[in-house]
């Protein structure tokens, strides 16, 4: 009785049903932007795998922006100048951002990186964990 | 229906056998070839190359920590074993091949064999 019950919502939601069989048919032909990475998320924890192998330390940087954590850097080519047989790896400059589920702790955000793999590590903001309203 | 697409979407994408074909580049000096793949969360201790009868191969298993899909929330990639082979002719001296890895980069050295490498050619001049 309280709700806002639509029927062309219904309807609108079989079309993006529909939409969705064939946006999520190939999910490894959707363009993503470099570098690929994973969200994982543990009792108030986001952790990012970010894949990007041969990536200097001092070549990658890490801010926070809002709900955003922008990954910022440049990969080098390791073997510009000499002549090349076969060439199927790609470098340059590239930039990601990834909205965050929620706010974090500023100063709690560590990052590693180990075989390849960047692992960033964010903890959930005091302010977004839930909290109990009294009523008076 | 959807149970039979659910099963096929499972074993096309969970399987055991599924590897990735890493990318690679191959350079070329005066005494060696250089071959770079890009092998992430892959450990040295996971890595083996082997070289057999002309044939080099490149096997990598990435650490479990990164293959696990517990507390995944967004997915963008999925990462399975590393292999790659490569054939390899006279040119290359199977005894000297050298591979590194660091930070997900293998860097693999084979050095040229004496025939393969660049001679200079000395002209007698008849007097």
């Amino acid at each position: 009785m309280y709700t806002n019950y639509d029927i062309f919502d219904d309807m609108l939601g079989l079309r993006n049903t529909i939409d969705g069989y064939f946006s999520n048919l190939a999910p490894r032909e959707r363009a993503i932007d470099y570098p690929h990475i994973n969200l994982y998320e543990k009792d108030n924890a986001i952790t990012i795998h970010a894949l990007m192998p041969g990536v200097a330390n001092d070549a990658i940087s890490i801010q926070l922006v809002d709900n955003s954590l922008i990954i910022e850097g440049e990969r080098k080519p390791d073997y510009a100048d000499k002549p090349y047989i076969r060439r199927e790896r790609s470098f340059g400059k590239f930039k990601k951002s990834i909205r965050l589920p929620y706010a974090v702790n500023r100063e709690t955000v560590t990052a590693a990186r180990r075989d390849g793999v960047l692992i960033i590590t964010l903890q959930k903001s005091p302010e977004a964990l839930p909290r109990k309203i009294e009523i008076k | 229906m959807t149970t039979e697409v659910k099963k096929l979407k499972t074993d096309a994408y969970h399987c055991n056998e599924c590897v990735i074909v890493p990318a690679i580049d191959i350079y070329e000096d005066a005494n060696e070839f250089v071959l770079t793949a890009d092998m992430p969360g892959v450990a040295r201790e996971d890595l083996e190359i082997t070289m057999k009868d002309n044939t080099l191969t490149v096997d990598g298993k990435v650490s479990p920590a990164y293959l696990s899909a517990e507390d995944l929330k967004y997915r963008e990639y999925t990462l399975y074993n590393f292999h790659r082979v490569f054939q390899v002719d006279d040119a290359v001296n199977a005894g000297g091949i050298t591979a590194k890895l660091d930070n997900g980069v293998l860097v693999i050295t084979l050095p040229k064999s004496e025939k393969a490498k660049p001679r200079k050619i000395e002209i007698t001049v008849e007097k």
